[in-house]
């Protein structure tokens, strides 16, 4: 007992001797975190009412320079969508004494860059250059903003490219995206217009000046510095270089509210054969001023703030839907939205969507957990040093709290703040500002395969991209005929053999061929015991079939088609099994055939003919002689594979036949002449395989 | 005059110089510690000196596809544990991957910095490789694919076009993507994640670098307490390339369903990163078609309004220890066919031939770039990630306080003698991207 007791201890001891020198199986904790007092700034305002803003850190030569203007896109006027940016694109190109090349050769020649740039509710210059050629940029930055000159050969350069930029944006799924749900969020409100051609085409020189004239004044505009640079250099460069800049712009007119919104709604913005979804759902929440916006931040980050949040884990993690989910809260001068979006494979867009919503309604309808309330918090509150670690990202937190108007001890009482929030409030901010009942959706994809698995989710209308109304009819693939090379059309043998789970239970052999009048396709079919069957296709010069004939016997019973095309006429008898039963029935034919039409046994010959190529579909009218009916079918490259068959192996595209009474997939070689060197009937174990 | 006289005292600006020590474990594993105890944040960044160059033949994208199941849990550490305990402790992390090298990091607040390396040891030492993790990380990448190539404009030009610069007979490691392609990504087995985590993540293959807010003396300690025992593994062979240059021009025309306005992709042959060529090549990518006085910008997009954006950059990846790129996109105005975008870029790859650059060019790219170095050495990682540069590709993580003088000696010859050799006619790459109607 003694014994066994004394070689327990002993071995306790080893053991907790090793596992003090082993790696340990917990999560290390934090040490104390060092109090972070937000960096020192400096804060001055001149007598035009310019506001400057420094951060110093003289620890390497550089400088950062903002100049910000209330002089954003919600103040162009109606009609003249993307003013403020030609506004703020032209402040560069010619200016002072300065031509748009002296201009870039300047600040570009000291290592510097000078730029300005539009948002929905603010104008920016920025530049950053070395510490001794401030003076420069400062030189440069007072031409740029008071004294711009418009030149009309740069006016129409930024025009075109502006266009261009335009074009550009109708090919991004995300800028199709954001513009459509500005449209369906915002409303009547300015911030739900975006820039088209034709208010870009609207926009004079004129429009282009008075916005200067009125926006960019010193009354209420904010410089910011950080870097390498003092307050009282900063204000005698500004005194130098903005000599005589006086006035503060107009109080603009009231702007239309945005919609309160009821119910859901939802737009499918349709993208033909776009491979993902993109989804946005959205809603207007606080105030940028509302105390609670403290516990909606932390609400937003449980939801869909990180690697760490419900979006993300449910949605990439836990389904495999997507690469990325999140939410975010973002600002505009007169309200913050809430946007929760993804990107997830078309097939999964409803689940996805469905999932989502579900994730938005939990938030503000269960009670939080303590845990989770705790490490959203944490993340928030620990997470401020490295969002403050350079001189610029400190001079953008001071300078974001001035321009929306927040307290004046903002930033140095956020993260107190933050830290404050309690459960209770984190599901009333929820509660109030993240609203799935009252979301706008989009969702841009491919509207075909979309539009009837989304319509049960909300109220759903169809945009194009352009954001023009579509009605479900106009999803439908436009049909036209199958693009048949004629001159590609060879004489020849396909011989595949029919496998049965690995097993050759039989042959078909299609032959084609060519003489004065037309081409002749003669398939014969053979599985053994069910399928004995001849049939042959008589056609003209242009490959439109003249007759039908077809004998044979499936499972012990006779099958015969013989039918004559004439006129645009199709007339005959076929006797054919009747699907799904397979008893034979006898009909007689007597009807119209569309001219674009191929009769259905010919697609297989077709397919050496056609212009292959990644990416490739086409949707073409069919004439099924054995049931005498037109139908669409379509034929699409669903991507490369590489295929062995007894005939050899090769590249092929994998094609998909979908229209017919089954869906079969060939494989087509990519290597012209374009061979079919295998095909499968979706949903049978039949595949045939290309002998020779 | 006034312009002369900035450059002169601009010229005395020197980027800060960063304090390193640099010690190796027994076991292999490299080691670059850079205090800097301005603020209150440290960065911890591991790179895995492997990449899509190490990967075999039907295995494209796997060195990516890894990288996502090192983010799936290890011995200590659940499925997705590293979110989780790095953002509630205030931090971020991530990991991305290029053609040489796996990276991972973790920015923190200097009271947490023993997480950082926490995880980063557990899952040196052990991996959690099931079949559920790796099929849901192969559609998440599958997705990732999706998003940033197949459902964009342009990109699959770059991502995957840009590759036909090397010889996949020759020098398979530099010709095929980073992000593989699918059919090879759906090949992939779970039993080859363990493979390639044996071969390949070991302590002898990969270096962590710290930087900001930390004790040094401290931190070794930690270091040498997480990784010090974990078993050093036999060395990988090297990717093998024989790199080819001017073996004759590629054209092709890419077909791009997903663009509405034609582009034009150059591409060149370039050396190896640690090249005494590479210093003139970056700065002469920058006079070509970086910023609004660059030459394209100024010819090609300004005088001649053929295109709304056209740009250069050398290895715009990451450097590459092997065979590197320099890529122009040109996107072209509306109404310009390709052709005549393709002429007009032509035209001044010609008269960079026939002229060569001016002095007044090459003084002012080598003031943008200073600026960029100085201005990237302000954040934790961005200095982490310039000693793992050079550490990796220079050889010596000291290089980050030298190499910058190899661009400053570059003379007007210099930029005349790599553009002879590497910009040349029979060293290129083009792809004339042209809009393809969708359904």
């Amino acid at each position: 007992m003694i014994r066994q007791s004394l070689l327990a201890g002993a071995m306790l001891l080893s053991a907790g001797v090793r596992a003090s020198a082993q790696f340990p199986p917990t999560p290390p904790a934090g040490t104390q975190p060092v109090p972070a007092p937000f960096p020192p700034f400096q804060e001055a305002v001149l007598p035009n009412g310019l506001r400057i803003l420094v951060v110093e850190n003289h620890q390497q030569p550089v400088v950062s320079i903002q100049l910000a203007f209330t002089a954003g896109s919600v103040l162009e006027p109606e009609g003249k969508e993307g003013l403020a940016s030609m506004v703020a694109g032209l402040l560069t190109k010619g200016a002072g004494a300065r031509t748009a090349d002296q201009i870039s050769q300047a600040i570009e020649g000291a290592g510097g860059s000078l730029s300005a740039d539009a948002g929905n509710d603010f104008m920016t210059v920025s530049s950053t250059v070395l510490s001794p050629a401030l003076p420069l940029a400062f030189s440069l930055l007072g031409d740029a903003v008071m004294r711009p000159t418009f030149p009309e050969k740069e006016v129409e350069l930024l025009r075109t490219q502006t266009l261009s930029g335009l074009e550009v944006e109708r090919s991004q799924p995300d800028a199709i995206a954001q513009r459509a749900l500005r449209r369906v969020l915002y409303g009547q409100s300015p911030y739900a217009r975006s820039p088209s051609p034709a208010s870009v085409k609207a926009i004079t020189r004129a429009d282009l000046v008075a916005f200067h004239r009125d926006r960019l004044r010193p009354g209420g505009a904010l410089l910011v510095l950080a870097g390498d640079v003092t307050l009282a250099q900063a204000r005698r460069l500004t005194l130098e270089s903005f000599r005589g800049w006086l006035g503060t712009p107009p109080v603009p007119a009231v702007a239309k509210a945005p919609p309160v919104r009821s119910a859901a709604e939802l737009v499918l913005v349709h993208r033909p054969a776009s491979v993902q979804s993109n989804i946005l759902v959205g809603n207007l929440a606080s105030q940028p001023t509302d105390p609670r916006n403290y516990a909606l931040t932390v609400a937003n980050r449980i939801l869909g703030g990180g690697g760490d949040s419900r979006l993300f884990l449910i949605l990439r993690e836990q389904k495999s839907w997507t690469y990325g989910a999140s939410s975010s809260i973002s600002r505009r001068r007169a309200f913050n939205t809430f946007v929760a979006s993804t990107e997830v494979r078309t097939d999964v867009t409803d689940s996805a969507l469905t999932e989502l919503v579900r994730q938005l309604r939990r938030i503000g309808t269960e009670p939080m957990p303590a845990a989770d309330l705790e490490n959203g918090r944490n993340a928030l509150v620990g997470s401020y040093p490295l969002t403050i670690e350079t001189a610029s990202e400190v001079a953008g937190a001071v300078a974001n709290a001035r321009l929306y108007g927040l307290a004046q001890d903002y930033v140095q009482t956020y993260r107190v703040k933050l830290a404050a929030v309690t459960g209770p409030e984190v599901e009333a901010a929820a509660k109030s500002f993240i609203r799935p009942d009252q979301m706008a959706m989009v969702v841009v994809g491919d509207g075909t395969k979309l539009y009837d698995k989304l319509k049960g989710i909300a109220p759903t209308t169809i945009v194009d991209v352009d954001g023009k109304p579509l009605t479900p009819a106009d999803l439908a693939p436009k049909s036209a005929p199958l693009p048949v090379n004629l001159a590609a059309l060879q004489p020849g043998v396909d011989s595949l053999a029919i496998m049965v789970q690995g097993a050759p239970l039989g042959a078909v052999s299609g032959r084609l061929e060519k003489d004065a009048d037309g081409f002749t396709y003669v398939e014969s079919t053979r599985l053994a015991g069910f399928v004995e069957q001849r049939t042959e296709v008589r056609t003209d010069g242009a490959f439109k079939a003249v007759s039908v004939k077809q004998a044979g016997k499936i499972q012990g019973q006779e099958t015969k088609i013989d039918v004559a095309f004439a006129g645009g006429r199709a007339k005959g008898t076929a006797t054919t099994p009747n699907q799904p039963t397979g008893a034979l029935k006898t009909v007689a034919i007597d009807t119209t055939v569309s001219p674009a039409a191929i009769e259905e046994n010919l697609i297989q010959p077709a397919l050496a003919a056609l212009p292959w190529k990644d990416g490739a579909t086409w949707t073409f009218p069919v004439f099924s002689t054995g049931s005498g009916e037109m139908r669409q079918s379509t034929l699409t490259v669903l991507g490369r594979e590489a295929v062995t068959v007894p005939a050899g192996e090769g590249e092929c595209w994998k094609v998909e036949l979908t229209g017919g009474p089954q869906t079969a997939h060939f494989w087509i070689s990519t290597a012209a002449p374009h061979r079919l060197m295998k095909l499968t009937i979706v949903g049978t174990p039949i595949e045939m395989v290309r002998v020779r | 005059l006034l312009a002369v006289v900035l450059c002169a005292s601009a010229a005395a600006q020197e980027p800060g110089r960063i304090a390193i020590e640099t010690y190796r474990l027994t076991n292999g594993l490299t080691v670059v510690l850079a205090p800097d105890r301005t603020s209150q944040v440290v960065a911890v960044n591991v790179w895995y000196h492997v990449g899509s160059r190490d990967e075999a033949r039907g295995r494209t994208g796997f060195a990516h596809l890894f990288e996502h199941m090192m983010f799936q849990g290890s011995a200590h550490v659940k499925k997705g544990g590293h979110f989780q305990l790095v953002e509630r402790a205030g931090g971020m992390v991530n990991g991305t991957t290029s053609e040489d090298r796996t990276a991972y990091y973790e920015v923190l607040p200097s009271n947490q910095l023993r997480l950082g390396l926490w995880l980063e040891a557990d899952r040196m030492r052990s991996l959690a490789v099931t079949d559920s993790n790796f099929n849901n990380q192969r559609e998440a990448v599958k997705e990732e694919r999706r998003l940033r190539i197949d459902n964009q404009p342009y990109v699959g030009a770059i991502a995957e076009g840009a590759y036909a610069l090397a010889d996949s007979a020759t020098c398979f490691p530099y010709a095929h993507s980073v992000i593989g392609s699918m059919a090879d990504l759906n090949a992939a087995k779970t039993a080859d994640v363990q493979e390639f985590f044996d071969r390949y993540y070991k302590p002898g293959n990969a270096t962590l670098t710290l930087t900001g807010d930390f004790d040094p003396a401290e931190v070794k300690g930690i270091i040498s307490e997480y990784f010090g025992d974990i078993p050093a593994g036999a060395a990988a062979a090297p990717a093998e390339c024989a790199a080819t240059y001017s073996t004759g021009q590629i054209r092709r025309r890419w077909p791009d369903a997903k663009a509405t306005l034609p582009a034009v992709l150059v591409g060149f042959r370039l050396p190896e990163y640690r090249s005494e060529d590479m210093p003139a090549l970056d700065l002469l990518a920058m006079i070509l078609g970086q910023g609004e006085s660059s030459r394209l910008n100024r010819a090609v997009v300004r005088e001649r309004k053929l295109a709304v954006v056209a740009i250069s950059v050398a290895n715009p990846q990451g450097p590459r220890r092997g065979p590197g790129v320099m890529l122009t996109l040109a996107v072209a105005n509306q109404g310009v066919t390709v052709d005549s975008l393709e002429a007009g870029i032509m035209a001044e790859y010609r008269r960079l031939a026939a002229e060569g650059v001016t002095a007044e060019e090459l003084e002012k790219v080598k003031n943008g770039y200073r600026t960029q170095l100085i201005t990237q050495r302000q954040e934790a990682l961005f200095r982490a990630e310039a000693l793992q540069q050079a550490s990796l590709y220079l050889g010596d993580p000291e290089a980050v306080n030298t190499a910058w003088r190899r661009y400053l000696a570059v003379t007007v010859d210099d930029i005349k003698r790599v553009s002879d050799r590497y910009l040349r006619s029979d060293n290129s790459l083009i792809l004339l991207i042209t809009p393809e109607a969708s359904r």
